[in-house]
């Protein structure tokens, strides 16, 4: 399969457009339309870059939970029951394109790339490297965060039995110790690396617009404009 | 080079904190789709259960413009996960304003750190404003989108013009009774192992 690599400014854009479209509700079928269309393209993306476990889980998500919401939930519906299928179904439909989005962006971007075009863009640089980081650290979060739970099952500290303020405080006490020292390593890899020293940074990864980014840019920026026309201009 | 100036280090600190509170935020945030009123209940939720990591923060805190930039970082995350772009400024200003006062105890005196957690907390808060602000198209666009009667009902009954006020003073007592927790917390465990 061929593999498509976006340029990290593009993956940017298209964050933005899709929160932007989640948060607008769709009502129309058209919009609806755009919106599973904006879902998949990230979902073909992972698709090429030979993600296809996420890809597939991704698909059975937001498919179920789109048959859910149009076949069994109405307005009249009550009872806790369905408030919670409700609850799940609606974060699923309407948080997941974004959800998804930021996942393939954060797996297939490295961050040097992410660095250099935040430069290209002339992001301040404090702004820049807390995102990286930020971004970096999600899958060292939930990593560490399953280790945890892990070692304080074989404890006998789990969700069912004991007192809640204890099972924060054991799971959320070594994972920041966990995380404050994966940090200080970060930290001194980065330094070692020139990372904050005064001067205008190189980077190995020349960063070029092309023909894919300016489609996928095009894709988006329509489908944010029909979404506005849609929404106000009725 | 200027001492006050943030350096690389403090950079990376603030994104995994950053980082360490949005996991927070976002596990409160599962629980609120069960009934509406957990999301009202974020103010007491969040504040309590986040001020483990900030006061741990807050120690490693020594220059301004710290908390700022974390805040800026909540702000892009609150919108890339779809919680709108109305919170957005309200986060950055709750920020700043928290940044202010804990600088005006040098990061130091516990007081001003308290009470600045109490301001920073408001963040939580400016996700409700979307909710506020357009209340009419929200519920219209709600039901439409599937969610059911019952449910905006209670979360318009939780979360409306009148209960702001009441919601904003919750989260900053609780911010400040947070603060308290999260130091003794902190103290506990990390001044012990000799992190702090």
């Amino acid at each position: 399969m061929i593999k498509i690599s976006l340029d990290p400014r593009t993956k940017l854009f298209m964050i933005f457009a899709v929160s932007f479209i989640v948060m607008v509700n769709a009502i129309t079928p058209l919009e609806w339309g755009i919106r599973i269309m904006v879902t998949l393209i990230p979902i073909l993306l992972l698709v090429t870059e030979g993600k296809y476990a996420s890809a597939f889980r991704f698909t059975v998500f937001y498919g179920a939970s789109l048959l859910l919401l149009k076949y069994c939930i109405s307005e009249s519906s009550t009872g806790i029951f369905s408030a919670i299928l409700v609850g799940y179904c609606g974060i699923v439909a309407q948080f997941l394109p974004a959800m998804i989005t930021a996942w393939y962006v954060i797996r297939t971007t490295k961050i040097g790339e992410f660095m250099s075009a935040m430069q290209k863009m002339h992001v301040p640089d404090g702004i820049s490297i807390s995102l990286a980081v930020v971004m970096r650290f999600f899958p060292t979060i939930k990593e560490e965060y399953s280790s945890i739970n892990d070692a304080m099952k074989m404890r006998g500290i789990s969700l069912g039995g004991g007192k809640v303020t204890k099972m924060i405080e054991y799971r959320m006490i070594p994972l920041m110790f966990s995380c404050i020292s994966i940090g200080e390593e970060l930290s001194a890899a980065a330094v070692t690396r020139g990372l904050g020293a005064p001067v205008k940074r190189t980077s190995p990864y020349e960063l070029k617009m092309k023909a894919a980014d300016f489609i996928m840019i095009g894709i988006f920026a329509v489908s944010v404009i029909i979404f506005i026309t849609a929404k106000y201009f009725r | 080079m200027n001492d006050k100036k943030l350096k690389a280090k403090d950079f990376i600190t603030i994104g995994i904190f950053s980082a360490l509170i949005f996991a927070v935020e976002f596990a409160c945030g599962m629980l609120g789709f069960i009934h509406p009123y957990i999301v009202a209940a974020y103010v007491v939720l969040i504040p309590l259960v986040g001020s483990i990591p900030m006061m741990l923060f807050y120690t490693k805190i020594e220059k301004f413009g710290m908390l700022t930039i974390m805040s800026v970082l909540l702000a892009i995350v609150m919108f890339v996960t779809g919680m709108g772009w109305l919170g957005g400024p309200l986060i950055i200003a709750a920020g700043f304003v928290a940044d202010l006062l804990a600088k005006k105890g040098n990061y130091k005196s516990f007081k001003l750190i308290a009470i600045s957690h109490g301001v920073f907390c408001l963040w939580i808060c400016a996700n409700y404003f979307p909710v506020i602000v357009t209340a009419k198209d929200y519920r219209k666009n709600m039901l439409e989108g599937g969610y059911s009667a019952e449910y905006c009902d209670n979360l318009f009954r939780a979360i409306n013009g009148k209960t702001i006020g009441v919601l904003l003073i919750l989260c900053f007592v609780f911010g400040v009774i947070g603060a308290f927790l999260g130091k003794a917390v902190v103290k506990k465990h990390f001044e012990k192992a000799g992190i702090v």
